[in-house]
């Protein structure tokens, strides 16, 4: 095989264009794919390693100290496989101003145990009463102002001094102290920790609990917290990433094997007089299909090699981004993905190459010698001979007849097209979902004005802190109400609260007034109407592992309120739950509203009603709207930066085809010239031959980037945890498909139009006179 | 011989043509007159062919200037030289240069198209000519099932489509066999006694002594010699 090697690569330098384009398309086309496939393999590996090293709790449950029993508790967990407590557990509403809240702290003797073995990687773990320890990430910042060690708490009363800092990867306190100092503390629940035989879906975790809750008093469970949601939520956005990715990475692979087969193809058409001389030489028919095939492969395999390193690096990016907060280090596309890379996209490259160098192969030398290499007559004569009877340009009419004479180029390069296309209308639709999605889930415009009344007690203080309102809740509502314009009125209260039995901080909204003006949709269930109720987004049920129905305990300042999740409403957040006045009296009565979201009439001047505002309560100010999120702003940009790189992907294509076909037919790009085609019309006519292929993948690569954004919206949508209403899913109205028909006669005029300028610039002399 | 105002067709004037460190023309002055039927002669590699193209505007010389039917191509841009060919020059080539994929009609139709004739006005004139030249039977035929014979007289056809100033053969001959060359060598001939400018480059000293009334020999890209001849046939 010696011979080989210097031939093919001798026809890899002779066709220098065609080798990076092949090149450039396996790299992009590769990178995409073990991006995708680096996320999808190690979207919950991080998590389940760290999961799987501290032996984490798969079900952390808090029940009430004063319905149930610790030794009721041990007794009913025998089903589980492995148990952690009973743990006395106490809320510690926290005196220092750089440590606002609360922290949800246990008492535990040990760190170690069959269930949650906490990984204590900074100072000692507390051993007598007056020390703590802290629940903190080894990878998380500590800036100023964070706790340090050997600094102190002070919590109900008592000062304790911080000798360790602990990670639970089951988050299944903020803060560990000696059961002694707990029961000083005065626990009100019971933490439990579970591990079961199977728990490897809800149902199953569901019939965990239901075993270990068998027997209890009714009501003594007060939460729990489930690992898969906490798996979920670790996943979520690399789970949003991968069906987008994967589409856009077997699409690029696709047209990547469609260049490739269009190359070698063209080579092989182009080269038969090479071929019958290599044979002529000695060659045997497998060493020249292995030249052919050689011809590709060394771009393929760099173009591969590249991508891999890149896509290494976009995924360990993204994936880094994604688990930082899971203490998992080491976070990567695993070694599998790379391999199967490496060597599975040179092998489809190759294997796509292979039936032209079996043509290659099986030609006889005479027969190769004496081949032309320009396309056999006969092919699209009808065509041609009715088009050259048309009105049209003459170039023009040329241009149109030249994809019918070689169909099965034209064919390869249609199919580049239609995925290009496909790809361009996919991300179309999926930008539109998205920025529909946000712009509800945000409720971006919903509102016409916003204004604030000043902090409630969780928002800042001191010098810099903004004015507060001057009239009473009640009378700042009145005064917005009378303001010119103004049609409703909906005031708001937030509230730091936790959901009990989980270390999840939620912010609490509650709403009185016009709250069903400003914006949010009800996705299931109603609004609140009555105390003790709530409505939640889909994110907060998945990430809690509650279902509309579901009663859930909020917990603030040492008050408890249980409510009924009575509606799910489209917005973003997992940390943020919305309910109403009547529930906010249940627990603080005393606090007043903080934000009044305000419609007007249209046409209504807003400054005038500020103004008019202003005029009664100087202290009422006016707020920004609601914004969009970054997070689909990062989508979007990824997508639309996919698309570009397909978009390209699918030029090279067609400018691959433009530069096959403008070589075959020098001969007669030359004669055209000798006869007075003008170098514009010999461009047109090149153009005009691949934008009716353009044209022609436009309709074709429509309806198929339609069914993709069908699949791919809905899988993003679950990675993300959110629920798109169907009409999201409706964004291709009719003007926008006739303007993405236009989008493949881009692509193929993009590509068309380099090669068709170098043909335009033939040197008619010289072309004419070498046969 | 003279046009009908007394000017030369084609005029060079010192005209020199360099491919890299080799000059294909070395200053080389010439000029041809309407009616007149010109060949040039040389051995491989004389330039006889440089000359043709600089003539038919396909290459631009390296210095010196070539005048053609009044336009000075070297004044000429890309565009300008593509209307210059399609309306002063009518090329004949050695391996014809025909679209396989059109019909012979249509080869010689697509020369009037280019300059805007309707396709049926276009067709019409095609149809003159091929009943011209006697292959009016072979007009939907294609060029692969042509003979070598007919496909010259096709690319004669289509190079006559516009009329023009001087018609251009490089080799008309060379690539038929002897009765098929020698019924082009009638074409050419006739083509030229009713008043066709012709220049012809040649290496078949019979072509040029039939066809031309005189024939230039080239060595080393300069004119070695001029001579007028009498016509045999």
């Amino acid at each position: 095989m010696s011979a080989v090697w210097p031939v093919a690569r001798a026809a890899v330098r002779r066709r220098r264009v065609q080798t990076v384009v092949i090149g450039v398309v396996v790299l992009l086309s590769t990178t995409m794919i073990v991006v995708a496939l680096g996320l999808l393999a190690a979207s919950s590996a991080p998590f389940d390693r760290a999961y799987a090293k501290q032996s984490g709790s798969q079900l952390t449950a808090s029940y009430d100290r004063s319905k149930v029993t610790d030794a009721q508790l041990t007794e009913a967990a025998r089903s589980a496989a492995a148990v952690g407590g009973p743990f006395p557990q106490a809320t510690l509403e926290l005196a220092q101003p750089q440590m606002m809240g609360s922290l949800v702290t246990v008492g535990r003797a040990d760190p170690g145990g069959s269930v949650d073995r906490l990984n204590v990687w900074k100072g000692r773990w507390a051993d007598k009463p007056g020390e703590i320890v802290l629940n903190r990430n080894p990878t998380e910042s500590s800036g100023r102002g964070t706790p340090q060690l050997n600094g102190t708490v002070t919590a109900n009363g008592q000062t304790l001094t911080i000798v360790g800092f602990a990670y639970s990867v089951s988050q299944s306190a903020d803060a560990w102290v000696t059961p002694e100092q707990l029961n000083a503390l005065h626990p009100t629940s019971t933490q439990m920790l579970y591990r079961f035989t199977h728990a490897a879906t809800n149902a199953e975790l569901t019939a965990g609990q239901k075993a270990v809750t068998a027997g209890l008093p009714s009501n003594a469970l007060i939460g729990t917290q489930s690992y898969l949601a906490l798996r979920a939520m670790a996943a979520g956005e690399p789970n949003t990433f991968v069906p987008f990715l994967m589409v856009f990475g077997w699409l690029g692979l696709a047209v990547a094997v469609l260049i490739v087969a269009n190359v070698v193809s063209g080579a092989v058409v182009a080269g038969f007089k090479h071929i019958g001389v290599l044979k002529a030489l000695g060659f045997t028919p497998t060493q020249v299909m292995t030249v052919y095939l050689g011809m590709v492969s060394i771009p393929a395999v760099v173009g591969c090699a590249g991508g891999v390193a890149l896509g290494n690096i976009l995924a360990t990016s993204l994936l880094t981004r994604a688990f930082e907060n899971y203490g998992a280090g080491g976070t990567g596309v695993p070694a599998w993905v790379d391999v199967v890379t490496l060597f599975g996209v040179p092998a489809l490259v190759a294997l796509s190459a292979l039936v032209p160098a079996l043509r290659a192969r099986s030609l006889s030398a005479a027969q190769a010698i004496s081949a032309g290499s320009a396309p056999r007559a006969g092919r699209g004569l009808r065509v041609q001979r009715w088009l050259s009877g048309t009105r049209l340009p003459r170039s023009v009419s040329l241009g149109l007849g030249l994809p019918f004479a070689r169909p099965g180029r034209t064919a390869l390069t249609l199919a580049a097209v239609v995925l290009g296309v496909t790809s361009v209308t996919l991300a179309v639709g999926l930008g539109k979902s998205l920025t529909t999605y946000q712009t509800a889930a945000s409720r971006a415009g919903a509102v016409d004005l916003t204004i604030f009344a000043g902090p409630n007690g969780s928002g800042p203080e001191g010098p810099n802190a903004p004015p507060g309102a001057k009239l009473t809740d009640a009378e700042d509502e009145a005064v917005l109400r009378s303001a010119p314009g103004v049609t409703s009125v909906a005031a708001m209260a937030d509230l730091e609260m936790r959901l009990a039995g989980t270390q999840t901080d939620l912010r609490v909204s509650f709403y009185r007034g016009d709250f069903d003006q400003i914006g949010y949709r009800i996705l299931a269930g109603r609004w609140f109407d009555g105390p003790g109720q709530v409505v939640v987004s889909e994110r907060f049920l998945k990430q809690s592992g509650v279902a509309v129905g579901d009663t859930i305990t909020l917990q603030s300042k040492g008050k408890s309120v249980r409510a009924q999740i009575v509606g799910k409403a489209m917005y973003n957040s997992g940390e943020e739950v919305l309910s109403n006045w009547a529930t906010l009296a249940l627990i603080a009565p005393d606090l007043r509203a903080n934000i009044y979201d305000i419609n007007v009439k249209p046409g209504t001047d807003l400054d005038a009603v500020v103004k008019a505002v202003q005029a009664k309560d100087s202290g009422l100010q006016e707020a920004d709207g609601q914004d969009a999120g970054t997070f689909v702003a990062v989508v979007l940009a990824t997508v639309v930066l996919l698309t570009l790189m397909l978009g390209t992907v699918a030029a090279l294509g067609v400018f691959n085809t433009v530069i096959l076909n403008t070589r075959e037919r020098r001969r007669d790009l030359g004669m055209l010239k000798s006869i007075g085609m003008t170098p514009a019309q010999v461009t047109l006519m090149v153009v005009t031959s691949m934008i009716a292929l353009g044209a022609l993948g436009g309709l074709l690569g429509i309806p198929v980037g339609i069914i993709a954004h069908r699949l791919v919206v809905p899988a993003m949508a679950n990675g993300a945890q959110i629920e798109l209403p169907d009409f999201m899913l409706d964004v291709y109205p009719a003007g926008l498909l006739a303007l993405l028909v236009l989008a493949g006669i881009l692509i193929s005029a993009a590509g068309a139009y380099f090669p068709a300028r170098t043909a335009a610039r033939t040197t008619i002399a010289e072309v004419l006179h070498n046969e | 011989m003279t046009d009908d105002n007394g000017q030369a067709v084609v005029q060079l004037t010192a005209v020199r043509k360099e491919y890299g460190e080799s000059a294909a023309l070395d200053g080389v002055s010439l000029e041809i007159h309407a009616g007149e039927a010109v060949a040039v002669m040389g051995p491989s590699g004389s330039g006889k062919s440089t000359l043709l193209s600089m003539v038919a505007g396909l290459d631009r010389p390296t210095s010196g200037s070539v005048v053609v039917h009044g336009d000075d191509l070297g004044k000429l841009d890309e565009k300008g030289l593509a209307l210059f060919r399609r309306r002063r020059i009518g090329m004949i080539f050695q391996f014809f240069n025909l679209l396989d994929d059109l019909s012979a009609l249509d080869n010689v139709a697509l020369a009037a198209q280019l300059t805007g004739t309707s396709a049926a006005h276009a067709r019409k004139r095609a149809l003159e000519l091929f009943d011209e030249l006697g292959i009016a039977g072979r007009r939907n035929t294609y060029p692969s099932q042509l003979s070598g014979g007919e496909r010259q007289r096709v690319a004669v056809a289509r190079a006559l489509m516009n009329r023009p100033a001087i018609l251009l053969a490089d080799e008309p001959t060379g690539a038929l066999d002897t009765r098929a060359g020698e019924q082009v060598m009638d074409l050419l001939l006739d083509l030229n006694q009713i008043g066709q400018t012709l220049l012809l480059v040649t290496h078949d000293q019979q072509l040029a002594t039939r066809c031309a009334s005189r024939v230039i020999d080239f060595v080393d890209g300069q004119i070695a010699g001029e001579r007028s001849l009498e016509r045999t046939a």
